[in-house]
């Protein structure tokens, strides 16, 4: 643990000094930002998908929601300090409202109704004109400077990535586990398993929502099917499966894989990113489902045999 | 100490419980005996509130519990041992009994309740480390038990402990139920082996489709010509 918190503060530290060290690498920058933001939304979905086990296809609301509220804020003079909070509590309280009910149902029952979520969601936002632009979606006329842009990404990674590596060792987090591995006996045991579900998919949905408002200021741009696509739910699901599922920097492993693959093949060829994806995923849960950080796991323990050998019997 | 009156509990619109009262008193050991599918696995159930109760009473120590989470029964003191003993499989031994000790309640002395089922099941002591998807299944029932015993319960219930273990297994298994309850644990148990249930028992109940047929004490059971042709092969 304290090895893993001098390695974590030795990565921030490097992240931290690299737009000084090389302010003109833009594009390098812009890669590290996507990086940033698309690893704190997978590790805010592993906390629903991976520690607690209930595996949703809807997240891109929670994203949406946040970089409509922040787009639509800004659009009227409000300030960031207002608008990033309001966009996190308002994607964290729509989560409640979706989560309530869907959290009646289990496994693969939740996660049809999530998809469910997910579209109506996008469908909304298409419609409600008046509010959302419609399919034109809103634009914003001024981003923050790229720097600053850089830096909120990389704060809001190092929070998700924090609370993540907090929850996993925290009562919470044990509890969650037990909900993944056994909701009865977690049940029988005491675990108010209803309440730490949505619990996770609170906090889960106010990192989004957060992303959702950085989203909306670099892009300058929110429309229903970027933000509310179901490719950017998909996205989610895919990034902490190829990192490691329920572990704390597997989707972070999975989000630097995913925007490589996207920023070098998706300028080369269209749409050969998502057969690369296709292609990774089937691979994955194939021969290693435990994702790069079990394949990382089998090698360690290849190179070195266990010390501890469990006698038969 | 648990007292339920006129049970009734339905899953969806299959009524699986009629009318069901019985109580359990302190320091006892009260065993339900039935066939398969009699509604004894559902009767543990409505208790510690893992399925709705669609009417009548549960009553706990003085508080009605038929409408109260399961979290909440946990912390009044019940310790359910599911059939089948749903362990976590992918966390080790010692995960599972700490998890256990998940109740406000059970909190404060977590090591006190560690050296009580680690002397109660010294085969689990040794395998703390080991994963417990891994063990048999001797070992996973114990695990199970001790378990449910880190949330300190008063009311330790036990469905089937015996099932798919080796006689010899399970004879074992009901000596430690039988310590368990001398060291003040009231328990209430389903079990299909109905003469090694008897053998420990102080009263027990004849649940047969849904309902309560006959009870009496250990002797009054045994005596019975029903429970000797039905259920002991005499």
């Amino acid at each position: 643990m304290a090895r893993n918190g001098a390695f974590a503060a030795i990565a921030i530290a490097a992240l931290v000094a690299v737009p000084f060290v090389a302010p003109h690498a833009e594009y390098a920058l812009d890669v590290l930002f996507l990086i940033f933001l698309y690893g704190a939304m997978a590790t805010a979905w592993n906390l629903v998908g991976g520690f607690a086990g209930q595996v949703s296809f809807g997240h891109a609301a929670f994203l949406g929601i946040g970089a409509y509220a922040t787009a639509i804020m800004t659009q009227n003079g409000i300030s960031l300090w207002i608008s990033v909070p309001v966009s996190a509590l308002l994607a964290g309280a729509y989560s409640l409202v979706i989560g309530i009910p869907a959290f009646r149902l289990r496994g693969p029952y939740f996660s049809i109704a999530t998809i469910g979520i997910g579209e109506a969601t996008r469908l909304i936002a298409r419609n409600w004109s008046s509010l959302t632009g419609g399919v034109s979606g809103l634009t914003l006329s001024s981003a923050p400077p790229l720097l600053l842009q850089y830096f909120a990404a990389l704060a809001l990674l190092v929070a998700a990535v924090g609370l993540a590596a907090w929850i996993r060792a925290s009562r919470f987090g044990y509890a969650l586990a037990a909900v993944r591995q056994d909701t009865d006996a977690a049940e029988t045991l005491g675990v108010a398993t209803t309440v730490a579900k949505t619990q996770a998919l609170f906090l889960s949905a106010c990192i989004l929502g957060v992303a959702g408002s950085v989203y909306a200021l670099h892009y300058l741009f929110v429309s229903p099917d970027s933000v509310f696509g179901f490719s950017t739910s998909i996205a989610l699901v895919i990034m902490p499966i190829i990192g490691g599922l329920g572990t704390v920097t597997g989707p972070l492993i999975g989000a630097v894989i995913y925007t490589f693959i996207r920023e070098q093949l998706a300028a080369t060829l269209a749409n050969v990113d998502l057969l690369a994806f296709g292609v990774l995923l089937i691979a994955i849960v194939v021969f290693e489902p435990r994702g790069i950080l079990g394949i990382a796991d089998r090698i360690r323990r290849m190179r070195k045999p266990p010390a501890v050998t469990v006698p038969d019997g | 100490m648990l007292e339920v009156n006129a049970l009734a509990v339905a899953y969806g619109d299959v009524q699986v419980l009629w009318d069901v009262t019985l109580r359990v008193e302190r320091g006892e050991i009260v065993t339900l005996l039935g066939a398969n599918g009699a509604g004894k696995t559902t009767l543990l159930r409505a208790v510690s509130r893992t399925v709705p109760v669609r009417g009548g009473t549960i009553v706990l120590g003085g508080e009605r519990i038929e409408r109260a989470p399961s979290a909440r029964v946990v912390e009044l003191g019940i310790a359910h041992v599911p059939e089948g003993r749903r362990l976590w499989p992918d966390m080790s031994v010692e995960d599972n009994l700490l998890l256990g000790s998940y109740p406000r309640r059970a909190r404060s002395d977590v090591r006190g309740s560690l050296d009580y089922v680690f002397g109660l099941f010294p085969r689990v002591a040794e395998r703390r480390a080991q994963i417990a998807g891994t063990l048999s299944g001797g070992e996973q029932q114990m695990v199970a038990i001790a378990r449910g015993l880190m949330s300190k319960p008063s009311l330790l219930m036990l469905d089937e402990p015996s099932l798919g273990l080796a006689p010899i297994i399970v004879a074992e298994l009901f000596e430690t139920i039988r310590r368990i309850n001398d060291a003040g644990t009231t328990v209430l148990l389903v079990e299909q082996n109905v003469r090694q249930a008897l053998e420990i028992a102080t009263r027990g109940y004849v649940v047969e489709t849904g309902r309560v047929v006959s009870s009496g004490t250990r002797a009054e059971l045994l005596a019975s010509d029903e429970i000797k042709k039905a259920y002991l092969g005499l």
